[in-house]
């Protein structure tokens, strides 16, 4: 008890608001004993060099919306939540470019850049989500067909490593080969090489009109039947062809609701001529059932298909159809929704699927999908469903990854066991 | 060497894609960047060793790095100087020498030529059983054997061709060496498409060769005698313009005025020398073209497209033939490998080239093969033949021209 | 080290690689004693030419073996000496490697080895209506190895993005010998992201995998020719701020006009202080409007001449000069430094006045060619090097350039990378707690320094030395146990 008083004053001596953590603030079900709420880069460099004196184990969060993604912490003492790290610094319309607090949400950049006439060309699937913590989930959404992931806008970086040292790379130029780009190594890191506590991203101009196309694809088969021999008629050349239209959709979205049944394929155009495109995607999708042209997204444009039990299917895009089926085939009631162009496809299963069910539906898609390149990530699941799965799956350098972490966080204090190999 | 010319490399690499033998193998040394940088190391005081020497002698001197280069380095009159270095102070191993002297005393020498065509053509059936052999014997051997064309009828062309309706130019015509002997009728065809488009056209009866094969071989005294010779007597004939059809004495002539000195340099200005389809482009037509109903792959000679800098001349000559459809070859600005004297020296390095024009020429999947160049048109045929493919006959872009302008309908061309 | 102590590994290569794959003569060695950038040359210790991955990872495993540094190039066209050799080290030249693996349009992606040529690539799928979108301007001859290795970019950066944007997977010859595959699809680290761009000092990449990018419906060229940079500078402004992104928009100023007229007579308008190369692509109807805007807007900002290029020839013709302008220098300067700084696009009129001011200080002529749209500037400070002092002057003029970079919140480079020559401008722009950090990265890939060293970074730390304030030598150099790189 000593130690944790003195644990607590020294938190407290950095002058960082620090409260005792309540049920609320648990990661993936592991509780942490303080949440800390700093102000800017130097307050969480003081808090990560108390850390370091006490080997506090540590997990950043920002909006809080992906805390139950990835692996529960093995220990967890400190939560540091950026909702104060709220300032957006610079919006240098001229140059494109936005440079950003990590707490600061990705809807409240929106309405700043808005202002300007600018976006960041990333969609963002939770309601509340933060810099931060997209780019620490590397998450996107649909528009990533044209414009990437956070990896591919983020152009420099601010973060503070384990010890409290405080690191940057990259700047505010988009062309800049200067040194490592510590900005891709984070992305997607899940807070275990440091927090980021400043982020500045290349910016598009919001283009100035958006259609969305949008096409139900019946069943094709004995959709009676149901099952594997079910499945959307023409999925496979309706998408190969958006792809490759040169009306250039900026994304290619399905949503599959049932794997019994039909499935919708939308589209978006962006430009000033985005009418005229539609009309194109419209007459390339005419060809599988009555397309309409919108000026508003489908309800479900961008949002995840679940929340509890989330997993994220990567693939060649030829071989999209190959991984619907296999889905289909595990007879679960599954949910698909996703950039099936670019073929990154969320699945969600229901949260009472039960353990064997869901262990059998990871390792057999696993299974079918693995020779083809397909990748398979559990995002999230509660704790009682992965005893025998591996979340993430196999990545063939790991061995390196490991090697990085052991670097950045010799002590494994930041998100201990979080992330891909127990990192 | 001159150090000034070389020091115009900034070693940016551009030349490299373009340089056969880098294509080939893919080394510095066999660079024109790689080449530039041995020279300057053998002016800075390095000896001519034998590893340098062969990168020297491995050069094709095609050419084709002098259009890539953007900083205009004179790859040209450096590999030539070098070349000169090379015979001096390189000493050669003795089949090398030999061999060497075989081509210098047979090649620029018309008559001799002549007499060595029978021995060197054998007829299908015995090459295919001699050529392997001679492989093992001596690679160049080999490669003259399979690179000669099947003899034809000895062509004399007259001293004097008038022109065809009203007389528009009056030019003086180079027959050639190689060409002469190896191609006479493409020298008909030259003739006859100079005169239906109305030129007077003169050839000299005497003419020997131009001296292109001792130079890009660094037999720089040969040379500047054949040119002298070449001068005098273009100049007998009273002629300010020849035009030539093989570019490779084409290029050369165009550099008289720098090879030779003093008197000679002014004498060499005086008279201008033309590519054929350069001056025909020139002219502009005069004679009806009657339709060739063939697709027509059209292959770029070094000593034309990278020497005289002549691409679209003879396309938009070909083009202009009413049903005549032109195709391009991909890796158009990579060598055959004939490269002169280059397929009897290098033979190896000759054939890899060889082939891989091959394959490009026949993935054309057209009806005629149209080069410029009597080097270019054996060693390409070679290499089909070497590849067992269905053979596709040969033109110079004189012959299609003629064929055209008389209404044959057809090629005759080149047999191979 | 000496030669003596290079026989054994030599010999070693030859067995693995066999005889001719080995170069060891010196007169040979010395043409690989520098890249593009010629004023540093090192003559590699020894060169070889591997034809796969294996050989690749067998080298440096003897390497290892031997502690040898070694340094991986393509067709050594780098700008900024990243592939400079080390005496005491093995070159390992990826020329042999030019195969074409795979072009698979169905999945809009190809795989190559490291010595394809970028400009390979859109060759051979281009027919399939694809190309590969970074574009160095060396694409003819730079291969994809090193543009991995420099995180190339190219005049279309500006809409596409660079070299990480466009690479799929890596198969990649870790510094310690071991072949390892780094896939985005992968979870875990980007160590994709983090290896593409690291100047080979994260080991050597044997395969790569591209995506391919649909060839655009319409594509047009624009060439605007304006009495000065200045009315140049305010179209670009213009331009993106009226939303519109250009898959390129190049500048090149009078000096450098000349110069590439002087090599492949690009004839560019008369008169013209500084010409624009303005390139919209995409569906015809969105490169319709944008046209008709910057054609305005050149108009309104002065532009005196403007040439419209829609077909490859016209558009070939237009590029011609902007593309060999580095190189076509030599043409009007005996001797120049090709620089590349990057500041942010609004500060772009102020910097070049103030490279005007240097350059008038000095009395060394810039011609000035960059990628306006992304605030990338390519001063190419010409010099007589048979002047006593001209070169130092240059120099100095080069390196103030950068500084202007710095101060204004830019990079020392945005195109050419670090390498040798640059390395000592990362502590203007970094922090040595930046530098440590990217340093830890080093660290886990190459402990041992083994890959490239010298590069990038200024004399950093051993891997496992604490960072601190560092005093004097450190005591395992100092007893010979290690060198710093």
């Amino acid at each position: 008890m000593k130690a944790l008083r003195h644990e607590a004053e020294a938190l407290n001596k950095t002058g960082v608001t620090i409260r005792e953590a309540d049920p609320g603030d648990a990661v993936a079900g592991v509780p942490p004993r303080w949440v800390a709420l700093p102000e800017t880069t130097e307050e969480v460099a003081a808090l990560m060099r108390v850390s370091a004196e006490h080997d506090l184990a540590v997990v950043p969060v920002g909006g809080g919306t992906k805390l139950h993604w990835g692996g529960p912490p093995e220990r967890c003492d400190l939560l540091i939540d950026t909702c104060c790290l709220n300032e957006v610094l610079e919006h240098a319309t001229g140059d494109l470019i936005v440079r950003t607090q990590a707490g600061v949400t990705m809807d409240t950049l929106a309405e700043t850049l808005g202002g300007g006439g600018q976006e960041l060309a990333l969609d963002v699937p939770l309601d509340g989500a933060t810099v931060g913590g997209t780019i620490a989930t590397a998450t996107a959404g649909p528009r990533r067909f044209r414009y990437g992931a956070p990896r591919d806008l983020l152009i420099g970086i601010t973060v503070v490593l384990a010890d409290g040292t405080v690191a940057r790379s990259g700047g505010k130029v988009v062309k800049n080969v200067a040194g490592y780009d510590l900005g891709k190594l984070f992305s997607g890191s899940y807070g275990t090489l440091g927090i980021i506590t400043e982020a500045i991203f290349r910016l598009h101009p919001v283009p100035l009109d958006r259609r969305w196309i949008t096409v139900e694809l019946p069943v094709s088969g004995p959709a009676a039947s149901g099952g594997a021999r079910s499945f959307p008629g023409g999925l496979e050349t309706l998408v190969a062809g958006l792809a490759a239209s040169q009306a250039e959709p900026s994304a290619v979205e399905l949503d599959w609701p049932d794997v019994r049944g039909g499935a919708t394929v939308a589209a978006l155009v962006e430009g000033t001529a985005a009418q005229g495109r539609a009309l194109a995607v419209q007459t390339l999708m005419g060809e599988h059932g009555t397309a309409r042209i919108t000026g508003e997204p489908p309800a479900w444009w961008t949002a995840p298909p679940g929340e509890d039990v989330l997993l994220e299917l990567r693939i060649p895009p030829a071989l999209a159809h190959a991984a619907l089926r296999a889905i289909a085939a595990r007879e679960l009631p599954a949910r698909v929704r996703g950039s099936v162009a670019s073929t990154v496809l969320m699945i969600a299963l229901p949260s009472d699927v039960g353990e064997p069910a869901f262990a059998e539906f990871v390792s057999g898609l696993r299974g079918d999908l693995g020779h083809l390149g397909g990748r398979l990530t559990v995002l999230a699941a509660p704790r009682e469903l992965t005893l025998r799965v591996d979340r993430w799956g196999p990545a063939s350098a790991l061995p390196l990854m490991r090697r990085v972490k052991e670097r950045f966080d010799p002590g494994r204090r930041l998100s201990p066991g979080r992330f891909v190999g127990g990192i | 060497m001159d150090l000034e010319l070389i020091n115009d490399c900034v070693h940016c690499g551009f030349c490299l894609p373009s340089c056969p033998t880098y294509v080939l193998w893919g080394e510095e040394m066999d660079s024109p960047r790689g080449r530039i940088h041995l020279m300057k190391q053998h002016v800075e005081g390095t000896p001519m060793t034998p590893e340098m020497a062969g990168h020297f002698d491995a050069c094709l001197g095609c050419m084709a790095c002098v259009t890539a280069c953007p900083s205009g380095v004179r790859y040209d009159r450096l590999i030539e100087q070098t070349r000169a270095e090379v015979e001096r102070e390189h000493v050669r191993k003795p089949d090398d020498r030999a061999l060497r002297a075989v081509v210098f005393q047979l090649f620029p020498y018309p008559r001799r030529l002549r007499a060595m065509r029978l021995p060197l053509r054998l007829s299908g059936g015995i090459r295919r059983k001699i050529i392997p052999r001679l492989e093992r014997i001596n690679p160049s051997l080999a490669a003259m054997a399979d690179l000669a064309p099947p003899v034809s009828a000895r062509v004399r062309l007259p001293h004097r061709v008038e022109a065809k309706g009203s007389r528009r130019a009056t030019v003086g015509m180079l027959t050639g060496c190689v060409q002469g002997e190896f191609f006479p009728q493409v020298n008909e065809a030259t003739a006859r498409v100079l005169a239906m488009e109305g030129c007077d056209v003169v050839i000299p009866p005497s003419q020997g060769c131009c001296g292109a094969l001792s130079l890009h071989s660094g037999q720089e005294e040969q040379a500047k005698r054949f040119a002298r010779r070449t001068i005098a007597t273009f100049e007998r004939a009273g002629v300010d313009t020849i035009v030539v059809n093989a570019a490779g004495c084409g290029s050369t002539m165009k550099d008289y005025a720098e090879i030779l000195e003093g008197e000679w340099a002014r004498r060499a200005g005086a008279i201008r020398t033309v590519d054929l389809a350069e001056y025909l482009a020139e002219l502009g037509p005069a004679a009806e073209r009657h339709p060739l109903p063939l697709t027509v792959a059209y292959h770029d000679a070094c000593h034309l497209a990278h020497a005289q800098g002549i691409r679209s001349q003879p396309r938009e000559l070909l083009s202009a033939i009413p049903g005549l459809e032109l195709k391009e070859i991909s890796e158009s600005a990579i060598c055959c490998g004939s490269a002169g004297t280059y397929n009897l020296f290098q033979p190896e390095a000759a054939r890899d080239l060889g082939d891989r024009k091959a394959e490009r020429v026949l993935a054309t999947g057209a009806d005629l093969l149209v080069s410029a160049n009597p080097g270019c048109t054996m060693q390409i045929t070679a290499a089909i033949r070497r590849r067992g493919a269905q053979e596709i006959p040969v033109a110079h872009t004189a012959q299609v021209l003629d064929a055209s302008l008389r209404g044959l309908g057809r090629v005759p061309t080149i047999p191979a | 080290m000496s030669t003596m102590t290079l026989q054994e590994p030599a010999r070693r290569f030859e067995e693995l690689l066999g005889h001719g794959a080995v170069i060891t003569d010196p007169v040979r060695l010395r043409t690989y004693e520098c890249d593009g950038l010629t004023h540093h040359r090192v003559m590699p210790g020894i060169v070889v030419l591997p034809e796969s991955a294996e050989q690749i990872a067998a080298v440096v495993r003897v390497c290892n073996e031997y502690g040898l540094p070694f340094v991986a190039r393509g067709a050594g066209t780098g700008l900024s000496g990243g592939a400079l050799p080390r005496a005491d080290g093995v070159l390992i030249v990826t020329s042999k490697m030019r195969r074409i693996l795979s072009v698979d349009a169905a999945n809009r992606r190809a795989v190559v080895e490291p010595g394809v040529t970028n400009l390979a690539i859109t060759e051979a799928v281009r027919d399939l209506g694809y190309y590969y979108a970074p574009d160095p301007s060396s694409q003819q001859v730079c291969t994809i190895g090193g543009n991995v290795a420099e995180n190339s970019g190219g005049a279309h950066c500006l809409k596409y993005g660079f070299t990480v944007n466009h690479v799929l997977a890596l198969e990649i010859v870790t510094p310690d010998g071991d072949i390892v595959e780094l896939s985005d699809g992968d979870p875990g680290y980007d160590l994709l992201g983090a290896f593409i761009g690291s100047e080979g000092t994260l080991g050597i990449a044997t395969k790569v995998t591209v995506r391919l990018t649909r060839a655009p419906e319409t594509v047009t060229t624009l060439l605007a020719a304006f009495k000065d940079i200045e009315q140049g500078g305010q179209a670009v402004s213009a331009v993106i701020g009226g939303g519109i992104v250009p898959a390129a928009i190049e500048m090149m100023d009078a000096l450098a006009i000349e110069a590439a007229e002087a090599a492949v007579a690009c004839a560019y308008p008369e008169g013209a202080g500084a010409v624009l190369i303005v390139e919209l692509d995409g569906p015809a109807e969105e490169v319709a409007h944008q046209f008709g805007e910057v054609t305005r807007i050149c108009e309104e900002s002065g532009a005196f001449e403007l040439r419209i290029a829609d077909d490859p020839a016209e558009r070939a013709a237009i590029w011609r000069g902007r593309k060999s302008a580095f190189a076509a220098v030599g043409r009007i300067s005996p001797a120049y430094i090709v620089q590349d700084g990057v500041v942010p696009r609004t500060t772009l009129p102020e910097v070049l006045a103030s490279i005007d001011r240097l350059s008038r200080e000095h009395g060394i002529r810039v011609a000035n060619v960059f990628h306006a749209g992304d605030g990338n500037l390519h001063p190419l400070v010409l010099f007589d090097d048979a002047e006593p002092g001209a070169g130092e002057r240059a120099e100095i003029v080069s390196g103030k350039i950068l500084d202007l970079c710095i101060e204004h919140g830019g990079s020392i480079t945005g195109e050419h990378g670090v390498g040798v020559d640059k390395s000592r401008y990362m502590s203007r722009m970094f922090s040595d707690e930046d530098l440590d950090t990217m340093q830890l990265v080093r660290c886990a890939f190459d402990p041992r320094a083994l890959s490239n060293p010298g590069k990038i970074f200024p004399t950093p730390r051993l891997c496992g030395e604490v960072p601190g304030v560092r005093k004097g030598v450190h005591p395992l150099v100092e007893s010979g146990q290690a060198e710093h790189f």
